[in-house]
């Protein structure tokens, strides 16, 4: 029997606004895109606390991905520019401690942008795959090399 | 039993008869300062000039953050009587910080901020009792003592800055200890009591500390991840005392306790267990401290108490202080210091863009 292919779980946080309806419309124009993805959908980006982006990683996620409208598209007026400050903040911290900070992405896909959708979803599960199953998970338990 | 603040101290009785003058003149109605215990020192709160007396306005423990202090005086009301404060230069940044952060009402208050010579960690006092007189013996020969704290040895402002509090007073490089205005109101104020303004050389002062936090910043980095942070956090016991001291941990309910982000059914427990070959209890130890980095770590002043708090001695300023370094230089901010607002208070339109998406931004 082969190995099986790793496969990653990515937990992406969809604002209800934008990314989610991407989400959508990338299911009803029949594109595929990979079911390692766990949506989550939030009304705004801003509304997720930087901490459960840590917390999704320590729960098992490979990866997270926190999805918003475009600068200037906020449903909120303002709420994706401070989601982008906090992204800012966890990779830093990450980075800085040692972590692999690309395990967070923030994506801009408006409603109307389906194939986006499904193409960053594509790619980042790709570049997760290749990167392979992330030690963050172990944080904290008697697991891990 | 050994009375320290009767060691003839000439700085503090500079600074005694500086309060009882104000007093004197109506100036000020209250002065909150450090003043002895048995073996440590706390802040107090004095209303009466026959009290000043019984403070150590510049004392060799910081117990507590002074700014925490003002916050709790007047976090439902202003002040009604006219108060100044004796903080170290670092909870003078804390306090401008609070200030951002709409947490100090500084109405009425006036701040006295003075060439730290740093502290003693307070249970290293507790054991061996050393005068600030020595502190500042050492200062003025211009060595930081072996006795301060770590992150005091690091600090990055240790003098005055114009525009953060009122009124300077500086020892550095002066045999007669002057004042000095750090702003307009301290201009009035120093003009009020009829005292002329002196001038000093600090310079040397806070090179010799910048030189040691460059290295500090480079020697002491926490890296290699999970293992290095575990190794790091290896002894805490998750009593969040760290947080109970940071005065930028202002929030009356902590996303940390009593949350019920936290709290779960027990076969979850048993689910983690086997997925990750075994958990640590109570679980999110590590979290807590990333989860507190993330949302303070902007703002952290670099005062160092979460260290001297820490019961079983993890060098947490090295965390703190170290990755709060990182984010203040991605966002170009520097708590305390200036005007400009907190990174996690404001956005602009353009910013960052190479945070965004896998190829940083581009499309």
């Amino acid at each position: 029997m082969s190995e099986k292919e790793f496969e990653p779980v990515i937990v992406g946080f969809f604002c209800n606004w934008c990314t989610s309806a991407a989400a959508d419309l990338a299911g009803t124009s029949r594109l595929h895109y990979p079911a390692n993805i766990r949506p989550i959908r939030v009304m705004c980006s801003s509304t997720v606390d930087p901490v459960y982006l840590i917390r999704a990683l320590q729960e098992g996620a490979d990866a997270t991905i926190l999805g918003g409208c475009h600068p200037g598209d906020c449903h909120y007026i303002s709420g994706n520019y401070k989601a982008r400050r906090r992204v800012v903040i966890v990779k830093t911290v990450l980075k800085s401690l040692g972590f692999d900070e690309d395990r967070v992405l923030l994506e801009w896909i408006s409603g109307s942008e389906g194939p986006k959708f499904a193409r960053v979803m594509n790619e980042y599960t790709e570049y997760i795959k290749k990167k392979g199953p992330s030690d963050f998970k172990y944080v904290d338990s008697l697991g891990g090399e | 039993m050994l009375i320290h603040w009767e060691v003839s101290d000439v700085y503090n009785d500079v600074l005694k008869d500086f309060l009882k003058k104000a007093f004197e003149k109506g100036l000020i109605e209250a002065v909150i300062a450090p003043a002895a215990t048995d073996n440590s020192y706390t802040y107090a709160l004095v209303t009466k000039k026959e009290d000043v007396d019984k403070l150590t306005p510049i004392a060799p423990v910081m117990q507590w953050n002074g700014a925490d202090m003002i916050r709790r005086i007047t976090r439902l009301k202003p002040a009604k009587r006219k108060t100044l404060a004796i903080l170290r230069p670092c909870e003078t940044r804390t306090y401008k910080e609070l200030i951002k952060f709409n947490q100090i009402n500084p109405e009425n208050f006036y701040l006295l901020t003075y060439d730290c010579p740093g502290t003693i960690h307070a249970r290293n006092y507790a054991y061996e009792q050393t005068p600030v007189d020595d502190l500042i013996k050492s200062m003025k020969e211009g060595k930081i003592s072996e006795k301060v704290r770590e992150s005091c040895r690091v600090c990055e402002y240790p003098t005055p800055i114009k525009g953060v509090g009122d009124i300077g007073f500086g020892i550095i490089g002066v045999d007669e200890p002057v004042f000095f205005s750090l702003s307009e109101r301290g201009k009035d104020f120093l003009a009020k009591m009829e005292i002329q303004e002196g001038e000093r050389d600090d310079s040397s002062w806070v090179e010799m500390h910048r030189k040691n936090r460059e290295k500090w910043l480079e020697e002491k980095r926490i890296t290699g991840g999970r293992k290095g942070i575990e190794k790091f956090l290896a002894q805490c016991m998750n009593c969040h005392n760290c947080k109970d001291m940071c005065p930028i941990c202002f929030c009356k309910e902590c996303f940390f306790e009593d949350h019920s982000v936290f709290d779960y059914e027990s076969e979850k427990f048993y689910n983690w267990a086997d997925d990750k070959n075994g958990i640590r209890l109570p679980t999110d130890k590590t979290l807590f401290h990333i989860g507190r980095l993330i949302h303070m770590g902007t703002s952290c002043i670099g005062c160092g108490l979460c260290q001297q708090a820490c019961p079983v001695d993890i060098p947490l300023y090295r965390l703190f202080g170290i990755v709060g370094n990182d984010l203040q230089k991605v966002f170009d901010y520097k708590p305390g210091v200036n005007d400009d607002l907190p990174p996690v208070m404001e956005f602009r339109e353009e910013e960052f863009e190479e945070f965004v998406g896998l190829k940083g931004g581009e499309e």
